[in-house]
């Protein structure tokens, strides 16, 4: 019980962290997400339900304060999650350097899943201009924050596994 | 227990099916969301609450990072401000230095100019003085004019205040002057006062550096304090009629016979920068006559009565001439006479 309450108020302090004192970096409007770093993370470390999972729960709680299109970071998490968990049994646990790669693949997720939903609903949207405003910072930012944290999320893995 | 674990961990397909069916619930709430449709103002507002607390902790520190990083920005630039400021500072002093040494030389060379459009009867060449002779009982400085540009031995060298000295050996382009507070100077002179016109000699004075004495004047001359003295003429080096200085007191010499004064020169030696050398000099032009002043009413053209004098004088120097050639006429007619009554008498 004590550690799923770390766990949430580690997740609510990132969130808080990630829209409130990141935004003092951002470049153009962009910041790191650690929502979705969390998310791969413990897909990661855990596998694609317990990924699927932590989406469902950072992504809602995204679209619930601060997302404009309800569903959208809820779904694009999930995604994420699911498809770097299926990669989770080929990873040792150990391998820092693979968070680190997939960080701009799971950015990328992230910003197509996004932008699309909102083509979907009718927005026009320039896509070759917001890959190039939003999506390439939002690359960099991920590179840099994916380390620190993923380091958390295996710390509170250990923490887990030593529980079970 | 196994079993009972077994039993209450949901089959794989009820997970996949439970994973597609949240995915296919987000997937259709996202587009009745966006048609204001879905909303669940309650859980987002309870999220929001939630996560005060954290925000406002991140807010304050993320504003506070940035306060500091502006301070850090605003000291750097403060820092590169004062330095630019400092060189400019420096920059500008250096720069009024100059303009105040342009603007001294300025007010030198317009004296020396101003005394040049009046002193018409002198050719000058204005010299800067670049050097003075720091041997303690002569008195030389150096100016940088030279044969090149017309100065010679012996040349007057003044200000417009007074006489400095004579050029006492000319370079190509340096010249050295020896100024008349040099115990080897000598300089004829006058008391400039019409009423005493006394003459003496000026010569520099071994005791007293900066003050010349005026020496060979009689006992009984007519020398005052104040007087102004000028050159004299005599010797040929220096030219008529430049100011020397004032007699500042007047002693007797020590044989009795005669008296010397001691001389204020006009010319500040301590502060000598620009010079003049006279290169030639002529007779000063007769100063233009006053126009006299007439009665009113009666007021004549000076011209028109100029040219009336001239007629006159012209018409007087004609019947002059005429007088004359009568006379002469007269005197040769008695002669012819003479001469024929000698002839005619046996």
């Amino acid at each position: 019980m004590k550690l799923l309450a770390m766990i949430v108020v580690t997740v609510l302090a990132m969130y808080a962290a990630q829209t409130s004192l990141l935004t003092y970096l951002d470049y153009n409007g962009v910041s790191a997400n650690l929502m979705l770093l969390l998310t791969v993370s413990t897909a990661f470390l855990r596998g694609h339900y317990f990924g699927v999972a932590m989406g469902f729960c950072t992504g809602l709680l995204q679209d619930l304060t601060t997302g404009d299109f309800f569903g959208c970071a809820t779904f694009a998490y999930m995604t994420a999650g699911l498809i770097f968990g299926k990669f989770s049994e080929r990873v040792v646990k150990e391998q820092f350097l693979i968070p680190v790669i997939s960080a701009p693949i799971a950015a990328a997720i992230y910003f197509f899943i996004t932008t699309g939903f909102i083509f979907m609903i009718g927005y026009p949207i320039d896509i070759l201009n917001t890959t190039d405003k939003v999506l390439i910072p939002l690359i960099f930012y991920q590179v840099i924050f994916s380390l620190p944290v993923h380091k958390i999320v295996y710390e509170f893995d250990k923490k887990i596994a030593e529980y079970m | 227990m196994e079993q009972k674990y077994k039993q209450k961990k949901p089959t794989s397909t009820k997970k996949i099916i439970a994973v597609i069916a949240v995915f296919v619930m987000i997937f259709f709430s996202i587009f009745l969301a966006a048609r204001s449709k879905v909303e669940f103002p309650f859980f987002s507002k309870t999220a929001m609450t939630v996560l005060s607390p954290f925000q406002n902790f991140f807010s304050w520190t993320g504003s506070q990072i940035t306060f500091l990083k502006r301070n850090l920005a605003e000291m750097r630039y403060l820092y590169k401000q004062n330095k630019q400021l400092r060189e400019e500072v420096e920059l500008l002093r250096a720069q009024n230095l100059t303009a105040s040494e342009y603007a001294s030389e300025n007010q030198r060379l317009r004296a020396l100019l101003g005394y040049k459009q009046v002193a018409t009867q002198f050719d000058l060449v204005a010299a800067g003085v670049i050097g003075r002779e720091s041997v303690t009982w002569s008195s030389v400085i150096l100016i940088n004019r030279g044969t090149l540009d017309g100065v010679a031995n012996n040349m007057a060298v003044i200000t417009e205040m007074g006489l400095v000295g004579h050029v006492l050996e000319a370079g190509a382009n340096t010249s050295k002057v020896q100024l008349i507070l040099d115990p080897r100077s000598s300089v004829g002179t006058l008391v400039q006062r019409a009423d005493s016109r006394v003459a003496g000699i000026v010569e520099g004075d071994m005791n007293n550096p900066t003050h010349p004495r005026m020496v060979n004047i009689p006992k009984d001359a007519d020398v005052q304090v104040e007087d102004a003295v000028v050159t004299s003429g005599f010797g040929g080096v220096y030219p008529k009629g430049i100011v020397v200085g004032k007699i500042k007191e007047i002693h007797n010499d020590e044989g009795g016979l005669l008296k010397y004064g001691v001389i204020e020169t006009s010319v500040n030696f301590e502060k000598l920068e620009d010079v003049a050398v006279i290169v030639k000099s002529r007779e000063a032009p007769p100063e233009p006559l006053p126009p006299i002043l007439q009665t009113p009413g009666t007021e004549t053209d000076p011209e028109e009565t100029a040219e009336r004098m001239r007629k006159a004088q012209e018409q007087l120097q004609q019947a002059q001439e005429q007088v004359q050639q009568q006379q002469q006429e007269q005197l040769q007619q008695a002669q012819e006479q003479f001469q024929q009554l000698e002839e005619d008498t046996p």
